[in-house]
């Protein structure tokens, strides 16, 4: 078992927070910051909700990584009839770049190879989209990440999201005052959706996984660079409308190597030598960020999903593949105390 | 100076307008005011007057909503941003003697002068820079950030402007959202601590916006900074805007229109869209219609 995730709610005493308080707190929130402290309580009743998640070992970009995508798709039951014939959209997290810093984006290795598993998978189209949060240069961003030569030669797609026509759509989370969701058409066609974030610390989430990847796909001509009214309307909270709006089908998360510290952008490389497959998101958040040694009742859109969007218990998220206990390293966060707590002991 | 990639660019622009008018982001999407916009600033740096640039001045009429703002969409009310662009393009293009979109450049000053991004109190700890200074946001309701001020410091000069509070205070924001080393990203120069990193695009626009100011520091490192990067970037959006920004600063490199004939053989293969087009055709344009030096209000009356 892991560690103890200590954080006594007041949902374990048989309450559980209405919207209005969910919202109470997220309201003040400015570039990136929120105090939603209403989001930090949560359910462990998580309403039946069960997922597998798979871990595999991958000690570096040039191991198997066809191979390692492979399996743990096998493991959880995504198949050849699941993907047969649909046009897959691959989302990496590219937020910006900087030239010998690989560990701030989702390695080109690990995309290039899932673009092959669907392939292999009979998948119609596999293409890569992103809407990058800082950086409108999307052609920049390719060359630099090392993204662009390695869809040149794998003949694969990118499509910018970030001036992408768009389509409004109710949200279907309603945990944010967004109301409706602004979204590419590219992403709206696509029948497959896949989050490939990179694992990283968050300076004002605590991580950055599968889940707050999806900010990605709001395109930046109507939220802005960065996409500055989501943070107005609350992180965790718009994590959680995108989520439930956008219904993910799938995570395979970069955890070659990381980001530790100052994430997402200026921390530090963090080399933990796995991927995390999975078809529930907070699922697999909820085991990267135990891979972290971080607590996920500390993440606020972690356990506002809880119940919601997905399970984040130990016992109701089953772990195949690697043990979280043969990987977990502890990743350092900032110093803050909006952040405090968020470390499991 | 080679003539050729100039020549493809302009025709695949004049190609890809839109029939309604116009231009997207991609080929064959739907008409958006910022491709418009730059797309007849291209068209009119290079003497291609006639009736793709009349539509194309039209829409951006068409996108101008009743408070005057020109916005992404119809649907994206608070996406606002553009309306500095919009304000630039008619004001810029065609130089005639009583503009027909006088009534829209009014109504686009108006609204500009009126917007303001959101401040809140300084937290130091957290943000490296001044939080309470108003200038422009991308989105209507958030906070005030790099492009879409320096669309509306440029744009408000054309129209003689260039001692307006809003415009000193556009221009003040510029000049503390600055990173230290030189240069600008979208906005945040240090957060955590932490010195940001800066990008050639948001550089090269923010030089533009600074480069009738008097000197400065931030100017000069910025300079510095881009003229070193771009030796590495042949990504269109980047290379155009450090090179618009360079030559408003009149630190054109030698080696400019090389670097632009090296990117324009790649574009033709990449298959990008009108924007990208139009904006390396500024950048290589001897004479690019963006206006950096202030217009005396007088002669912007006229215009």
């Amino acid at each position: 078992m892991n560690q103890p995730e200590t954080r006594t709610t007041q949902l374990e005493q048989g309450w559980r927070p209405s919207r209005r308080e969910l919202l109470g707190a997220g309201a003040v929130t400015v570039l990136g910051g929120t105090l939603a402290a209403g989001l930090r309580h949560a359910a462990r009743h998580e309403g039946g909700l069960r997922a597998d998640v798979f871990i595999s070992k991958a000690d570096s970009y040039s191991s198997d990584l066809v191979g390692a995508i492979a399996d743990g798709l096998r493991e959880i039951g995504v198949t050849a009839a699941s993907i047969r014939g649909k046009k897959v959209l691959l989302k990496p997290n590219l937020v910006e770049t900087a030239r010998g810093e690989p560990h701030v984006n989702t390695h080109p290795a690990v995309i290039v190879a899932a673009v092959e598993v669907f392939r292999r998978l009979d998948a119609a189209e596999v293409f890569v989209a992103e809407g990058q949060g800082h950086r409108r240069d999307s052609q920049l961003v390719l060359d630099e990440s090392g993204m662009n030569a390695a869809l040149l030669q794998s003949r694969t797609t990118f499509i910018d999201l970030n001036h992408d026509d768009v389509a409004a759509v109710a949200s279907a989370g309603r945990w944010s005052t967004l109301g409706k969701l602004h979204l590419p058409r590219t992403l709206l066609s696509a029948d497959f959706i896949v989050s490939m974030p990179k694992l990283k610390t968050h300076h004002w989430a605590g991580v950055t996984c599968a889940m707050k990847n999806l900010f990605g796909v709001m395109p930046g001509i109507v939220y802005g660079w960065p996409k500055n009214v989501l943070h107005y309307a609350g992180i965790p909270q718009s994590i959680l409308d995108i989520n439930a709006t956008v219904k993910p089908h799938l995570a395979i998360v970069d955890a070659v190597v990381g980001m530790e510290g100052d994430g997402p952008i200026m921390g530090t490389p963090k080399p933990l030598g796995c991927l995390v497959v999975g078809t529930n998101l907070p699922a697999v958040d909820a085991t990267c960020a135990r891979l972290m040694k971080l607590n996920p009742y500390g993440v606020e859109y972690l356990t506002a999903a809880s119940g919601a969007l997905g399970p984040i218990h130990e016992h109701n998220v089953y772990q195949r593949g690697e043990t979280i206990a043969s990987l977990a390293s502890r990743f350092a966060i900032i110093d803050s105390p909006h952040l405090q707590g968020i470390a499991l002991s | 100076m080679s003539a050729s990639w100039r020549n493809t660019l302009l025709g695949r622009l004049l190609a890809a307008a839109h029939p309604s008018g116009g231009w997207g982001y991609r080929l064959a999407g739907e008409p958006s005011p910022e491709p418009t916009a730059f797309g007849s600033l291209a068209l009119s740096a290079f003497g291609a007057t006639g009736d793709v640039l009349d539509a194309a001045q039209r829409k951006l009429a068409e996108m101008q909503v009743p408070n005057g703002s020109v916005v992404v969409s119809p649907d994206v009310a608070a996406a606002t941003w553009p309306t500095g662009l919009a304000l630039l393009a008619w004001r810029c293009v065609g130089l005639r003697e009583s503009n027909p979109f006088a009534e829209p450049i009014a109504r686009a000053e108006k609204w500009l002068l009126a917007a303001r991004g959101e401040t809140f109190v300084p937290d130091r700890r957290i943000y490296g820079h001044d939080t309470t200074i108003a200038a422009w946001p991308w989105i209507d309701h958030t906070h005030s950030w790099v492009e879409p001020t320096s669309y509306a410091v440029l744009a408000l000069r054309t129209g003689g402007m260039n001692s307006h509070p809003r415009v000193r205070d556009g221009v003040a924001v510029l000049l503390d959202r600055a990173i230290p080393g030189g240069g600008w990203n979208y906005g945040n120069r240090r957060m955590f601590g932490a010195d940001l990193r800066p990008f050639p695009g948001p550089t090269g626009v923010a030089l533009t916006a600074l480069a009738a100011e008097h000197p400065s520091t931030q100017v000069s490192e910025a300079i510095t900074y881009l003229a070193a990067e771009l030796t590495n970037v042949r990504a269109p959006l980047s290379l155009a805007w450090g090179l618009i920004g360079l030559t408003a600063c009149n630190r054109r490199p030698a080696q400019a229109d090389e670097w632009l004939e090296e990117t324009a053989g790649r574009i033709r293969a990449a298959e990008t869209g009108p924007l990208d087009d139009a904006l390396m055709l500024l950048a290589g344009s001897e004479t690019c219609p963006i206006p950096t030096a202030p217009a005396t209000r007088t002669a912007a009356m006229t215009g």
